[in-house]
């Protein structure tokens, strides 16, 4: 069980208030991503899930029971950190053992939950080495390994991926989405990077300046972005915002236009531009459109094998039912 | 000139005098306590000028071992120096820990921490022995004292009288006699040297990793569990280091011994050689190549030992 609910929680750090009062319920076996730009609060509000920061007011409960004052140990969940903060004196072995040996468990049941917790890992082969001579990866199963043998009522992940590179990060996010298939544990997320967040979440918190933007799926929030900051936050790239007379022709402040749901032509079409860069990924090419007089900027997403060069003129035609609208708040309308 | 040559010539100067300084003081102590060599014979005026035909061959060396001071001598080296570590590096660790935390005065407590460490060895003994440990007029003497008066005032009074009646009167201690003279060096060393551990310690302490700590916490550790597991071993370098150096520096303390005692009771490898040294030269160099030897053997097993309990 794993059920976390937080109730017009706040945190000051002296007078300034960083998370103003939230609320916000996890089912159990839900897997919540926070996502939000840097110093949003949402390692913050992690922190104060797992009991090492304290609320300034406002109470978490955890399946139900109040565990605002409750020690960090005793919560039941187990954290995951961005440095994987594991000890370096201790063998893999005795790391992923130590939070059982705390517990006073006896010597052969930690072994043998070591030993499961490893296997399901893939670390049989590195138990006795010590983390200074393990991969960031490896190091980074090593901090899940120890934080899977507790059995916790959730996993709290604290921006795990950040210190891998590239190719490793998107391993890593397979298996961490693959473990959370397995044991359908509640699973507590927090990046920066709405790619992780889309790729993982049941349920993705937007958040900015410590307030909740949007809860929701991560097609809801594509699909559905409740206000301008959502709907630039989320998809890549970016969505395009235009103001003005073009969006007053849909009664809105602002019209928001995906970049792949734009149709592009090199003969007519709704905007005119000026090709700038144009980024060949190969299944897809990004074309960075210049001067059409709505934008700084506008980015399209179109098929991979066209051939466009720097400075052709180009014709971008949205596609009218996948025009979002917001208002002068910059919510949706 | 080929590749080698170049950098070997450039860094030959340097090589020389670290030969030099190291060589030449060590090859004249292996020579003097081969021979026979004393400052002052009216018998033997020969003896007073070095030279290779007073050959003794092993002879000083055992003179040295045959004295009757040689093993006492060997004993309270390792008395005084092993003492001194075991308390520097456990204070040093308890201080350490404890002004790691942030508090209001933190500066100034570190700064009047620091401080015994750069008072002069022979200051800190007279201070200690006169002002601290006299057991007349130093702070021993009046503490002793005005305990003593507060019980007898207490043995006087109602009700409780009997009670104090039953303590005995308390005897200050003399620390300069033969038993305690050893002790008082202890003391006044350790006192100096423990703001050199502490000073190793926090400046460790302050690199240790902090999300180390909130997963032990997460974890369940307690305090001491944390302190066990995490804090301990990551000081173990740190130890290390404060034991070679504290062990290098204490194999040779000499002012403390003389302005305590003048060696009465208390007496290291040192100051040995300081009495042969007084008239028989190669005495004195044959202590000091057994002074050499010990403390390549203390070295030797330090290492090893801190090594093997700290490292793992």
């Amino acid at each position: 069980m794993g059920r976390i609910q937080l109730k017009s929680v706040t945190k000051s750090f002296g007078d300034i208030q960083v998370i103003p009062p939230l609320d916000l319920t996890i089912e159990d076996g839900e897997f919540a991503v926070f996502v939000g730009p840097s110093g949003c609060g949402k390692s913050t509000l992690l922190r104060m899930i797992a009991g090492l920061e304290d609320l300034t007011s406002g109470d978490i409960e955890i399946d139900g029971e109040i565990a605002t004052e409750v020690p960090p140990a005793q919560r039941g969940l187990a954290m995951v950190f961005q440095s994987y903060a594991l000890y370096p004196h201790m063998t893999v072995r005795k790391n992923i053992g130590f939070p059982l040996r705390m517990a006073k468990m006896a010597q052969a049941e930690i072994d043998q939950r070591v030993e499961t917790a490893a296997k399901s890992l893939n670390l049989m082969d590195y138990l006795d080495r010590k983390p200074a001579d393990l991969s960031g990866g490896q190091r980074q199963r090593v901090a899940i390994g120890r934080a899977i043998v507790r059995e916790p009522a959730a996993f709290l992940f604290d921006e795990p991926l950040s210190n891998l590179d590239a190719a490793l990060r998107v391993g890593m996010r397979l298996e961490i989405g693959e473990l959370h298939e397995r044991l359908k544990t509640t699973m507590i997320y927090v990046t920066h990077d709405q790619v992780e967040a889309m790729t993982m979440a049941n349920k993705i918190v937007v958040l900015r300046a410590g307030v909740i933007e949007q809860v929701g799926s991560p097609l809801e929030l594509y699909h559905k972005p409740r206000n301008e900051f959502v709907a630039g936050f989320i998809g890549s790239p970016k969505m395009n915002l235009v103001k003005g007379s073009e969006a007053e022709k849909h009664e809105a402040a602002t019209i928001g236009i995906r970049p792949e749901h734009t149709d592009v032509s090199m003969t007519d079409g709704a905007w005119k531009g000026r090709v700038g860069v144009a980024e060949h990924l190969g299944s897809d090419t990004f074309i960075h459109v210049h001067d059409t007089g709505l934008a700084d900027m506008l980015t399209v997403r179109v098929n991979g094998d066209i051939s466009v060069k720097h400075g052709d003129t180009i014709y971008l035609t949205p596609q009218a039912d996948q025009i979002h609208k917001f208002d002068a708040q910059g919510m949706r309308i | 000139m080929s590749d080698r040559k170049l950098p070997r010539l450039l860094q030959s100067p340097a090589v020389i005098l670290l030969l030099i300084w190291m060589l030449i003081p060590l090859g004249m102590t292996l020579y003097f306590s081969f021979i026979r060599y004393v400052l002052n014979n009216l018998r033997r005026p020969e003896w007073t000028t070095p030279s290779l035909s007073n050959w003794r061959g092993f002879g000083n060396y055992e003179f040295v071992l045959n004295s009757k001071d040689f093993l006492f001598a060997i004993q309270n080296s390792l008395l005084i120096v092993c003492s001194i570590l075991i308390l520097t590096v456990v204070l040093g660790v308890l201080i350490a820990v404890l002004i790691n935390k942030t508090f209001p005065g933190q500066g100034i407590v570190r700064v009047l921490l620091i401080s015994p460490f750069f008072v002069m060895p022979a200051v800190n003994a007279v201070l200690w022995i006169n002002m601290i440990l006299d057991p007349v007029l130093g702070l021993q003497g009046i503490a002793v004292g005005s305990i003593n008066d507060m019980l007898d005032t207490l043995r006087n009074a109602p009700l409780v009288g009997w009670f104090f009646s039953l303590w005995p009167e308390l005897e200050p201690i003399s620390f300069r006699a033969t038993q305690t003279s050893a002790y008082a060096v202890i003391i006044m060393v350790t006192w100096q040297w423990t703001p050199f551990a502490v000073l190793i310690f926090m400046t460790s302490l302050q690199s240790e990793d902090q999300q180390q700590k909130e997963a032990a916490v997460l974890d369940g550790a307690s305090i001491w569990s944390q302190f066990r597991f995490l804090t301990l071993p990551h000081l173990a370098r740190p130890i290390a280091i404060v034991v070679m150096i504290q062990a290098i520096f204490h194999l040779s303390l000499y002012a403390e011994i003389e302005i305590v005692s003048r060696g009465n009771g208390n007496k290291n490898l040192p100051y040995l050689i300081g009495e042969f040294a007084n008239n028989n030269i190669g005495a004195a160099s044959a202590t000091g190549i057994f002074a050499v030897i010990l403390a390549n053997i203390v070295a030797f097993f330090l290492l090893r030992m801190i090594g093997r309990t700290l490292m793992e």
